[in-house]
């Protein structure tokens, strides 16, 4: 038997907890004598009760950071946005001009003997993938930093053969990292950002250096070739001066 | 300490202050990218649409109308931009979309895994006003005039809605086996 339309709305009121105590009554009256009006009230209480279990997914970890980091500082937020940061707004030009500014500084910075022709590719690959958190790989070692000057985690990611090294930090001013390790078949394979601007990053033997400042989220990858257990010692400045130091591990299982 | 509500925060904003929008962020990226998953079925379209309706609110700070709540103000904005990318990408009312993987562990790959993806696969099968009411209702739990004044809707044309897309809903999991 047909339900009154005012009779379905009554339902799906009540199951909200949006119906009126005169309202309730009347439906109570109405539920009493219809048996069609009780199926259907179970009917969408469950349907109700499936998609209010529904988990909410959490975002990616660096979205935050990016969009921080998007944004225009307060001075600059007066001023007309320009037809670049109109272009750049659009996260699939920023992703693509991020992939443009990593492989040009990378050609730039590194010394070519030290890089095997495929290593380019990986660097396109991993490049593309810095966007979401879980394609970086699992963490095998974090150290937490907490100072003035800077503050965050870098964590060693492994996507084997290559060791990502992940920075998420936000800094005071202008912070200098130097990553070095002793193993001279490891070799730095390309990095990743999402913002470009304020970061730049320089690579030697055993040896890379970032310059940070602001919210980054930032990846170095270094090429293992063999899984080999490897040291990293970090150590960040600020004005010059070290504030801090960390090593982070990796031991092949 | 009680932490500012949304219409100081947005005042704080204005003035420029960063951290308020910060805060603004933290409170509301999860919501957002919640509703854009539940209307496009991808998180990496998610990602996108929620760093754009950001950025939108940051650069229309201005125009802002306080007599609106802010959490309607930016739901409004996160749905019309999803449906933008649905109209895009045309992946409008596919009946065979597949939901993204939940990258679950395998023990937590059993019954409400194959619920959770049927409510996905039921909900891509619904068209984009219908699905937009129920995002708001179950996912981000909104009232009857939350949702109105988020939709710009009467409250009567959200009723009505609202039943017409548990119906649908409600079919489309009983054809698929889910419910």
């Amino acid at each position: 038997m047909a339900i009154d339309e005012k009779y379905r709305e009554l339902i799906n009121a009540d199951i909200d907890g949006e119906i009126q105590p005169d309202e309730k009554a009347e439906l109570d009256a109405f539920l009493a004598e219809s048996e069609a009006g009780r199926a259907l009230q179970e009917e969408l209480r469950e349907l109700c009760a499936t998609l209010d279990v529904e988990i909410l997914l959490d975002p990616p970890q660096h979205l935050r950071h990016v969009v921080m980091n998007s944004i225009p500082t307060p001075k600059a937020l007066a001023e007309s946005p320009g037809f670049f940061r109109s272009l750049f707004a659009v996260p699939a030009m920023r992703y693509a001009a991020t992939f443009a500014a990593a492989v040009v500084v990378t050609v730039a910075i590194v010394d070519s003997g030290q890089i095997q022709q495929d290593a380019f590719n990986n660097v396109t690959g991993l490049v593309g993938t810095i966007s979401d958190t879980s394609d970086l790989g699992p963490g095998v070692a974090t150290t937490v930093i907490n100072k003035a000057d800077v503050a965050g985690t870098v964590t060693l990611r492994l996507a084997d053969p290559i060791l990502i090294i992940d920075f998420d930090l936000s800094t005071k001013g202008p912070v200098d990292i130097v990553a070095t390790y002793h193993d001279k078949s490891v070799w730095f394979n390309g990095f990743a950002q999402l913002e470009s601007t304020g970061t730049s990053v320089s690579a030697d033997d055993g040896q890379i250096k970032v310059q940070i400042e602001g919210k980054r989220r930032y990846a170095v990858y270094l090429h293992n070739s063999g899984s080999r257990n490897l040291s990293i010692n970090l150590e960040f400045f600020a004005n010059g001066e070290s504030v801090h130091k960390a090593i982070l591990e990796y031991q092949q299982d | 300490m009680n932490e500012p509500d949304d219409t100081t925060l947005m005042e704080q904003c204005i003035k420029g202050n960063r951290q308020a929008f910060e805060t603004l962020l933290v409170r509301y990226e999860k919501p957002v990218y919640n509703a854009a998953y539940r209307m496009l079925n991808s998180r990496d379209d998610a990602r996108d649409v929620t760093q754009t309706v950001f950025l939108n609110v940051y650069e229309h700070l201005d125009s802002y109308d306080p007599k609106y709540r802010f959490f309607s103000w930016i739901y409004r904005i996160a749905l019309n931009e999803s449906v933008n990318v649905l109209n895009k990408s045309n992946r409008l009312e596919s009946l065979h979309t597949e939901p993204e993987s939940q990258t679950k562990g395998p023990e937590q790959q059993a019954s409400s895994d194959e619920m959770s993806e049927g409510v996905q696969i039921a909900m891509m099968a619904i068209k984009t006003d219908y699905r937009s009411v129920v995002v708001l209702k179950h996912f981000l739990g909104c009232s009857y005039a939350e949702i109105s004044e988020i939709l710009e809707l009467p409250e009567k044309t959200v009723k009505s809605r609202l039943y017409s897309a548990r119906q649908l809903l409600k079919e489309q999991l009983d054809h698929d086996g889910t419910n």
